[in-house]
């Protein structure tokens, strides 16, 4: 019996041993190369991007764009895996934790609480992105300094950027509401027509941050990190505020949909009033689809739509660092943010400082057509709001569940 | 050699993925559910992640969902297979080849069930279209709100669909060496079908019908996928808010989640335990025949 045990324990420590020796040397002399040895040692490597896989449309200016430009300036194949970012940050842990030095992945699509997992854990490899000749040449680093309130510290490159907003049917309201208190008014006067995704649910969250912001006063109060006060004090605003719409809500508030896809099912079916995303160009890319109609809208609500940035990470065991950072810079280029932008590929907003670019760059992005659906950065600049630190994030969807969900 | 060393030599094929994977996995659970061994150096004390689990009323409301749902899934689809098992049975030989389509729904992966459920008995679904359209109802909306009833009807279903066909299976392979001739004895001294099938065929059939409730009551308590596409928000399914605090939140929780895992783990054992205890007290009280 106690062999048993003894047994056990070995073999539970074997699965579990930390990988422990120093990095790879071939890596850490990768961060003192210059960019075009890289170049020239990823050249006919084969690098695997492991992103989420959700979206159709992303998913095929991926493979035929990205793989294309890869393959014909690098001779790179490029290898798509759809999978979220929770999984390949738990995937990665597991390596981590059995000392698999040489993984499957190269390079991440990635941002928030993940990046900050990933990080503490030690599961990524740089600094690499100050190396990236574009970051240097377009990027703002203050813009790229956090993620989530998180230090980046150059451990991911900036990849692009998104910015909450809402949809709806302008052939069946005329007038969305314009802020926050008259969506309230909005939810309660018109019972049933309104629900929003179940935090954790990326989006679900997003909008009980932006809630947050807009009855408690503001943005600015929180970006300055955690405060256990602060958020005592003000969190039962936002709970109230959402407790009061509850019973309003689509099936009266008993049931939230699980995920942004449910509600974008219910909103095309016109059970609800509005739907949401975190990508502006969300609503144009489902009517290119065919699943929206022509007339479905985009709009933002007057005090504040929050934006973020999402990025490319590589792991620490990545077999092929030196192509996947060619990826990267690849991504973050003048000419792939561009295909990014245009809605009929994506519609991704870019993560360039256009004051870094040149007019006739600049005029390349303004000439974008972002179809009748997407708003412009004239109307989301104005509005446009920080994300919150990555503690707020965890406390506010674990109070969600407690105070209103549990209520 | 001693003979016992020699017996787990020659088993150790399948014992070593067994101790490695299933007691390892295990082994890890247990640990991280205490703060050992997690992805991030853990401060809390050893029993932390089980006091703020217990602390929360959710916990037990999502337990004591998990386990209505898991029962009374078990329960209609041991009924309903047993039931059908014993009609297929008696079909004449002709008959008994047709039968076969019951095993359609056994090579159905779950979340292939789920789909059909959702597909069917939504609001917007196929049933309530057809009802429609006969004039059963005045509006699609008139269709009872199966899915989202606050009882996880839409989940029991698709066990249930999924579950009866597994205990046909189970009852139809202990009938098959069933001696007719008890039934047709029965029968000549007057018995009635009700009477034979409670009196006679029941007690023979009883090991399959308690294997297949524990096997599918333990599924449906800790499975995911059908809870995935079918659940409703409140009351959550344990599983589903295992996959939340595991994928969707912060590493400094993972414990909770382990936790979690290793409390149900826990529980499927005692059930196990006490279920076959109070299954062998009674059949001790029946007559064998």
């Amino acid at each position: 019996m106690i062999r048993k045990f003894v047994l056990l324990a070995a073999l539970g420590t074997m699965l579990t041993l930390p990988a422990t020796g120093p990095a790879q040397p071939a890596a850490a002399a990768l961060l003192d190369m210059p960019f075009d040895r890289i170049e020239e040692q990823s050249r006919g490597s084969q690098v695997r991007w492991y992103m989420f896989g959700g979206w159709a449309h992303v998913n095929d200016w991926v493979d035929s764009y990205v793989a294309g430009e890869m393959k014909k300036r690098w001779g790179i194949d490029l290898v798509r895996v759809p999978m979220d970012a929770g999984v390949f940050v738990n995937k990665l842990l597991n390596e981590k934790a059995a000392g698999k030095r040489t993984g499957t992945i190269d390079l991440l699509w990635i941002n928030g609480e993940n990046f900050k997992n990933a990080r503490k854990a030690g599961l990524l490899f740089g600094p690499f992105a100050a190396k990236l000749p574009n970051v240097q040449r377009y990027v703002d680093p203050e813009s790229v300094a956090f993620d989530f309130g998180y230090p980046v510290d150059g451990y991911e490159a900036p990849y692009g950027r998104a910015q909450f907003v809402f949809e709806t049917d302008t052939a069946r309201i005329d007038t969305p509401p314009q802020t926050t208190a008259t969506l309230k008014a909005w939810i309660r006067a018109n019972p049933g027509r309104f629900t929003y995704p179940q935090p954790p649910d990326f989006t679900g969250s997003a909008f009980i941050r932006q809630v947050l912001y807009a009855v408690t006063g503001g943005h600015e109060q929180y970006l300055n990190g955690w405060d256990p006060d602060l958020f005592a004090r003000k969190a039962p605003l936002l709970w109230n505020w959402l407790n009061e719409i509850e019973p309003f809500l689509w099936q009266k508030g008993r049931t939230y949909p699980k995920d942004s896809a449910v509600l974008d099912t219910l909103f095309s079916r016109g059970e609800v009033a509005f739907g949401m995303s975190y990508h502006p160009p969300h609503a144009q890319n489902k009517i290119f689809e065919g699943s929206y109609p022509d007339t479905v809208r985009t709009f933002v609500l007057k005090d504040g739509s929050i934006y973020n940035t999402h990025f490319t990470a590589i792991p620490f065991n990545s077999p092929n660092k030196a192509g996947a950072m060619v990826l990267a810079n690849f991504l973050i280029s003048v000419d792939a943010q561009l295909s990014k932008y245009n809605p009929v590929n994506w519609g991704d907003f870019p993560a360039l400082d256009p004051d870094r670019l040149t007019p006739e760059q600049r005029n390349q992005f303004q000439s974008v057509d972002l179809g009748p659906a997407t708003l412009g950065s004239d109307q989301l600049d104005p509005v446009a709001v920080p994300e919150i630190p990555s503690a707020y994030l965890e406390a506010l969807e674990q109070g969600w569940k407690t105070h209103v969900l549990d209520n | 050699m001693s003979w016992t060393t020699n017996l787990l030599a020659r088993l150790s094929p399948l014992l070593l993925p067994y101790l490695v994977l299933f007691c390892g996995g295990v082994f890890l659970t247990v640990c991280q559910s205490l703060g050992v061994l997690t992805p991030l150096p853990y401060e809390g004390g050893l029993l932390d992640a089980y006091a703020r689990i217990l602390g929360e009323p959710s916990f037990f409301s999502s337990f004591g969902f998990s386990l209505w749902v898991a029962a009374a899934s078990a329960a209609i689809a041991v009924i309903a297979g047993t039931l059908l098992a014993y009609r297929v049975w008696q079909l004449p030989r002709r008959l008994a080849g047709a039968a076969l389509i019951y095993k359609i729904p056994l090579i159905l992966p779950h979340i292939a069930v789920a789909f059909v459920v959702l597909v069917f008995w939504s609001r917007s679904g196929i049933l309530a279209s057809v009802c429609h359209a006969l004039g059963l109802i005045q509006s699609m909306q008139a269709f009872p709100n199966v899915l989202y009833s606050g009882w996880g009807l839409g989940m029991i279903l698709a066990y249930s669909l999924k579950g009866a066909p597994f205990a046909m299976l189970l009852v139809l392979a202990l009938l098959a060496r069933f001696d007719i001739r008890q039934i047709q004895t029965a029968a000549m001294l007057g018995a009635s079908g009700t009477r034979i099938f409670f009196t006679i065929v029941l007690p023979r059939l009883a090991p399959a019908v308690h294997t297949a409730f524990i096997i599918l009551f333990l599924y449906s308590f800790g499975a995911f996928d059908i809870p995935y596409i079918l659940s409703e928000s409140r009351p959550g399914m344990l599983s589903i808010h295992v996959y939340n605090l595991y994928f969707k939140h912060d590493l400094v929780r993972r414990p909770e989640a382990m936790a979690i895992l290793t409390l149900m783990f826990a529980f499927a054992v005692l059930f196990i335990v006490v279920y076959s205890k109070a299954v062998r007290r009674l059949e001790n009280g029946v007559r064998k025949l």
